[in-house]
């Protein structure tokens, strides 16, 4: 039961995250490479906040939607300056600069040792140690994330976003601001995975900048890519799909060692026949007149 | 200031490395906007395929060197045909993507079969230092810089003194035309995608016996290899071999150099080439020597 709990917690974390890089990469089709980063700076926000200034829940989990939403500020830059394929390679690159800075810059992140001992979020009497509390948390958090970008996915704001990235100009000619479109659209998906962060931090207790690298970018790539990018219901069901995929394969009898690097061979196995199934419509070609 | 000759000289080993590993790279991508991401694994498979023959199975360094070709020539073709050929007509973004799949399937499968262990070609070697004025070199670093520079030299004599390059260079130019001119341009992907996986499975050699090896080892050195490509000019490749050499001497020169007082910890250094992307991404995207400016 313990560990149902746990897969549903999971769950719900990645939808928001997930959920998010659907409103960057399957609305407006940028390739955001550094969805992972803002995922770390989130989780750190929290972790060094709740344990260095003793803030409490709310305040932690604004400063981390906050600074995943400033964060975003500078992946507006770089798109402003790129496009397509160039975008991927800026925001990969950055993604590994934020990366090296959370390894190197010890003073603040205590590098590869990570932060240990964050506690549990502290909401009146209840005891978020119990994990089926902590999945009622992020229960709402996750539901209320849903609503919000179910919202999103079927406002106007999301036709401007779909619209620029299908055939720039001719939303340009419709007076629709593509650059700022693209910026609120970053920042909104960054302050998600900012919000997903903290989640992760308060779960685990102890984060260290492993956690954020390229392999959790292209797990989150391969959730939106199979859950048909743009499709809300499509991404919630991949995401649910693929978070519990490999559990079956704990109940085998594989070796750690093993275990980690077969999980990582499935993904990438489902994520090429799905890119391979689908590469007439991935990243289709802007329109010419 | 007197540990200079020293740098330079390490710049000069680093950019070697780097140069063996990004011009094929580079050769990919100005035959046909293929941009590998799977190319450092290339390093690391040769590398690892090499301790394989070498170590475990105890073959000699001949016959090591035969098997990792071939088993490398045999590896990046079916690469190539699964994971670049068919999406080659689509969105280059594709080929990353499926790329950036195949890089993590390497790592996981070679994770598997050796571990994550931290390994090195030079078990049991002694590899002593000499001294050549101010600076100290190995017998090694002294075969990793001659060794770029003949391997490159070949390179260049075969891009631009023979049949074969001419073809290379036209499709490079032109896949169209130089199609509807009888060359087969499917030969010349396959050529390009072979030799340039060969030097980065001998680069990755290389950095198995001067440092050592571990399964995620890869992508470090792809995104360094776009870092090159990106600083020289994508479709440039003596244009990335320069910024190979560029990117060994920035790496080196900012760690080992002294700014009045403050240093840049080593534990940065890998983070320099993603800075060089970034920046050149943004302020000169044609890089040094790029062709006419791409419309970003």
């Amino acid at each position: 039961m313990e560990y149902l709990i746990h897969l549903a917690i999971l769950c719900c974390l990645y939808l928001i995250l997930c959920q998010s890089f659907n409103l960057n990469f399957g609305l407006g089709a940028s390739f955001n490479l550094a969805h992972v980063a803002s995922f770390a700076l989130g989780a750190y926000a929290t972790a060094l906040l709740s344990t260095e200034q003793d803030w409490g829940v709310a305040l932690c989990l604004s400063s981390s939607v906050i600074v995943s939403g400033v964060f975003a500020l500078l992946i507006g830059l770089i798109a402003r300056r790129l496009k397509q394929d160039y975008f991927a390679i800026g925001t990969l690159a950055f993604s590994a600069v934020v990366t090296a800075l959370l390894i190197n810059w010890k003073s603040l992140t205590r590098g590869v040792l990570g932060v240990p001992g964050i506690p549990r979020p502290v909401i009146g009497i209840v005891n978020f140690y119990e994990n089926t509390n902590f999945l009622i948390f992020i229960g709402i958090a996750a539901a209320l994330s849903q609503l919000v970008l179910w919202h999103l996915f079927h406002c106007p704001f999301a036709r401007k976003l779909k619209a620029q990235s299908e055939f720039e100009n001719g939303a340009l000619a419709m007076g629709i601001d593509t650059g700022y479109v693209r910026q609120v659209s970053f920042i909104i998906a960054s302050a998600f995975a900012g919000l997903a962060g903290a989640m992760y931090a308060y779960y685990l207790n102890y984060i260290d900048p492993s956690s954020f690298s390229l392999n959790e970018m292209i797990f989150i790539i391969t959730v939106v890519v199979i859950g048909r990018p743009g499709s809300f219901w499509g991404v919630t069901a991949s995401t649910i799909f693929l978070v519990l995929l490999p559990e079956p394969l704990r109940f085998l009898d594989i070796p750690a060692s093993v275990l980690g690097p077969m999980r990582q061979l499935i993904y990438a196995l489902l994520l090429f026949v799905t890119v391979y199934w689908q590469r007439a419509n991935l990243f289709p070609r802007e329109r010419k007149v | 200031m007197e540990i200079l000759p020293q740098l330079l000289v390490n710049a000069l080993i680093a950019g070697s490395i780097y140069a063996l590993a990004s011009s094929g790279l580079a050769l990919m991508y100005s035959l046909g906007r293929i941009l590998n991401f799977a190319h450092g694994h290339m390093m690391m498979l040769g590398a690892y395929l090499f301790y394989w023959f070498h170590i475990e199975l105890g073959i000699g360094l001949g016959g090591s060197a035969i098997g990792t070709a071939i088993f490398m020539t045999m590896l990046a073709e079916v690469s190539r045909l699964i994971f670049v050929k068919p999406f080659l007509d689509f969105s280059p973004l594709l080929v990353l993507v499926t790329t950036l799949a195949l890089g993590v399937m390497f790592e996981a499968i070679v994770s598997m079969l050796f571990g994550v262990s931290v390994k090195s070609l030079s078990v049991g070697l002694e590899l002593s230092s000499i001294e050549i004025g101010p600076i100290f070199i190995t017998p090694l670093q002294i075969i990793i810089i001659s060794s770029a520079i003949v391997l490159l030299s070949l390179l260049a004599i075969v891009v631009h003194r023979t049949a074969l390059g001419r073809k290379l260079r036209a499709v490079a130019s032109h896949r169209e035309a130089s199609s509807s001119l009888g060359i087969s341009t499917e030969n010349m992907f396959r050529m390009v995608f072979i030799g340039g996986s060969l030097l980065a499975a001998f680069a990755g050699i290389m950095v198995g016996y001067e440092t050592n090896m571990q399964p995620t080892m890869g992508s470090s050195y792809t995104i360094k290899a776009f870092a090159a490509m990106m600083l020289g000019g994508l479709g440039n490749v003596w244009g990335t071999v320069l910024g190979s050499y560029l990117i060994g001497l920035i790496e080196n020169l900012s760690i080992g150099l002294d700014f009045g007082g403050y240093s840049l910890p080593a534990g940065y250094k890998d983070a320099i080439s993603f800075v060089i992307i970034l920046g050149v991404l943004l302020v000169r995207p044609q890089g040094l020597f790029g062709r006419a400016a791409r419309a970003v």
